[in-house]
């Protein structure tokens, strides 16, 4: 009970201090204090109100729903095998069911839910209870087809992840990263928050490198040796088309995309020097960013599209500068450490998460973006590389040698907690992006 | 979307969108389609997507003797009449020992005036993939601009870095860390 109401008080809290904010008129932060103890949460089946007798649906939904509140961190989904309730002999709202064949379980929180379909149509209703209090705490409907059910089950992750904590989860979204789970070679693929709907994007014997997502996930950029001389490709996702973006100032070493996925922030090497340039998406120059003598390399946009993080070696270490996209002077953000790379932005922008060599190996640290304080997230366990952020900024994916081969694994930005790899297989999976929100 | 209230107890509704669901059932299918077994280089996956080699007309690349090729092919294959040189962590400068190495590439290249060079840049595994690809690119350069103060002419000598993704070795110590900071030489024509 003391838990309980701890956690009813830090609900309290959030809430509170989102309206204190609001009243000021200040920007929500978007980064909160992440889980402490995960809550039990029971995630009934669906009530089949026809066409489900299968319980296909019901079992897609609570098996999408439980791994993405799992990742989240912030709740434990109790064992099925404990449930009591058989949720097609009793309803699914308030005083359809009895709160104590939960509380007895010990749940916390309780999903519960029905669907139906007629044709090819699903009408799928989720609802969040507080068992505790015995109140609805939120409850969603989805229309849609059968394959939706699976998102659906993300969406309703984030809306209770959202319910819980004052912010939208994570798991409406979509990773690209790179894999040798095919074989020897480096291919891109894509898969939403929780490994489902896996798709390879490259199939080429060479190697492929540094997918980065538009907001839409309409657009993935990246670097391939496919044609013998690194290049560039644009992939246009909704168009199965894709576009070969080289550049007659040299050879292309890396990119990133705009958020808007119109332009492209090139890091093109001409004589052993590697300078930034801002190119349109068919590869045609806007302006030149950098014209250093040094390797100035790995960009990366801010959300709002005005500011290019990267690396650079102009004084003579690799370090991370920031620089507006439209041209202007690079300002310097990082002074510890002698060799630090792969920067990338926060959603709100305030602060870059990047990697930091000690040693033989590298850490994850993250600094405020208009320079500061570094501050230390992950500690030993491998070597910690190229992290991104979720959109909801509380996470970050990077990928870690830990286990032994390279991984991606989920953490908290606020405090570095690992709370999972995000994917286990057997080939090394590194270098994740991170989508924006694929839904409203 | 179609009603109706939001808040805490009320109820959202969202329609799924079908019509990307959809398309990405049909762009799996047709890049699926598109992309070629990896028993077929050189590779080709989309529309764009060149299928020449951008080194010269003897082919070499996936396929050649090339490092990629040597990679994409699952061979490995000897040193050719030209010797690698090493680099130091994070370094692209040459020894003088290594300059001894390149004088001796300089004059094979002399003595066989029709053979062409690819130098490769290569790194080890530490470091950002990106980063590692534009320092291969310095230590390629280096050796390059080197050979040319040797009095080879520069239109005989092509550079590629291929960062720390083709090492020559996996451990993950100095001894291999020390081997895999090097310049490869590859004769692209004699």
């Amino acid at each position: 009970m003391l838990i309980r109401r701890l956690l009813l008080l830090s609900i309290t809290l959030i809430l509170l201090l989102a309206v204190l904010t609001t009243a000021e008129a200040q920007p929500i932060s978007m980064t909160i204090e992440g889980p402490s103890a995960a809550a039990p949460i029971a995630v009934s089946g669906l009530k089949n109100l026809g066409g489900d007798e299968s319980q296909e649906l019901s079992s897609h939904f609570v098996a999408t729903l439980s791994r993405n509140l799992q990742l989240s961190g912030y709740f434990k989904v109790i064992n099925p095998h404990a449930y009591i309730e058989d949720p097609q002999a009793s309803g699914y709202d308030l005083g359809q069911f009895n709160f104590s064949d939960w509380s007895s379980i010990n749940a916390e929180f309780l999903v519960k839910g029905a669907v139906s379909i007629k044709g090819s149509e699903v009408d799928l209703v989720a609802m969040l209870f507080d068992v505790g209090s015995q109140r609805r705490l939120m409850g969603k409907r989805f229309t849609g087809g059968p394959n939706d059910v699976r998102e659906m089950a993300r969406r309703f992750a984030d809306a209770v992840i959202g319910a819980y904590t004052g912010t939208r989860g994570p798991c409406d979204t979509k990773l690209a990263f790179v894999s040798t789970r095919g074989g020897r070679f480096k291919e891109i693929y894509v898969s939403y928050f929780d490994g489902d709907g896996l798709f390879q994007v490259t199939n080429n014997p060479t190697i492929n490198l540094f997918p980065k997502l538009d907001h839409s996930v309409t657009h993935l950029l990246y670097l391939s040796y496919k044609s013998f001389q690194p290049a560039l490709y644009l992939v246009n996702l909704s168009a199965k088309s894709e576009v070969k973006i080289t550049s007659d100032h040299g050879t292309m070493v890396g990119g990133a995309l705009t958020p808007d996925g119109s332009q492209i922030v090139a890091a093109i090497e001409h004589n052993g020097l590697t300078n930034l340039y801002l190119l349109d998406s068919s590869g045609t120059e806007i302006r030149a960013l950098t014209s250093s003598p040094s390797i100035n390399v790995g960009p990366a946009v801010s959300n709002d599209g005005t500011q290019v993080a990267f690396t650079s070696d102009r004084s003579g270490r690799p370090q991370i500068y920031v620089m507006p996209i439209g041209g202007g002077e690079a300002q310097r953000i990082t002074y510890s450490g002698s060799y630090n790379t792969s920067p990338a932005f926060s959603p709100d922008g305030s602060k870059i998460a990047y990697e930091s060599r000690d040693g033989g190996r590298f850490d994850i640290w993250e600094i405020p973006s208009s320079g500061g304080t570094p501050v230390r997230l992950t500690n030993g366990g491998g070597s910690n590389e190229a992290p991104c952020w979720s959109p909801d900024g509380r996470y970050i994916a990077f990928n870690s040698t830990r286990s032994g081969q390279s991984r991606i694994y989920l953490m908290l930005a606020s405090n570095g907690n690992i709370i999972s790899a995000l994917t286990e297989d057997n080939g090394d999976d590194s270098s994740p992006a991170w989508s924006w929100w694929l839904g409203d | 979307m179609i009603r109706v209230q939001r808040g805490r107890g009320g109820w959202v509704t969202s329609r799924m969108e079908l019509t990307r669901a959809a398309a990405m059932a049909v762009m799996i299918a047709a890049l699926a389609i598109a992309g070629c077994s990896s028993k077929q280089p050189p590779p080709n996956n989309g529309a764009g997507t060149g299928t020449g080699s951008n080194l010269n007309s003897s082919g070499v690349g996936p396929g050649g003797n090339g490092s990629l090729g040597q990679f994409a092919n699952g061979t490995t294959g000897g040193q050719g009449p030209l010797s690698d040189i090493h680099f130091g962590y994070n370094d692209y400068t040459i020894s003088p020992q290594d300059g001894e190495i390149l004088k001796a590439n300089a004059k094979w290249l002399t003595d066989n005036p029709n053979a062409k060079v690819q130098i490769e840049g290569h790194c080890d595994e530490r470091g950002s993939e990106e980063y590692n690809i534009a320092l291969g690119a310095r230590r390629a350069q280096a050796a390059k601009d080197y050979l040319v103060t040797l009095g080879v002419s520069a239109d005989r000598i092509s550079t590629i870095s291929y960062g720390k993704e083709l090492p020559v070795c996996t451990d993950h110590d100095d001894d291999c860390w020390t081997q895999n900071r090097r310049d490869h030489f590859v004769v692209t024509g004699s």
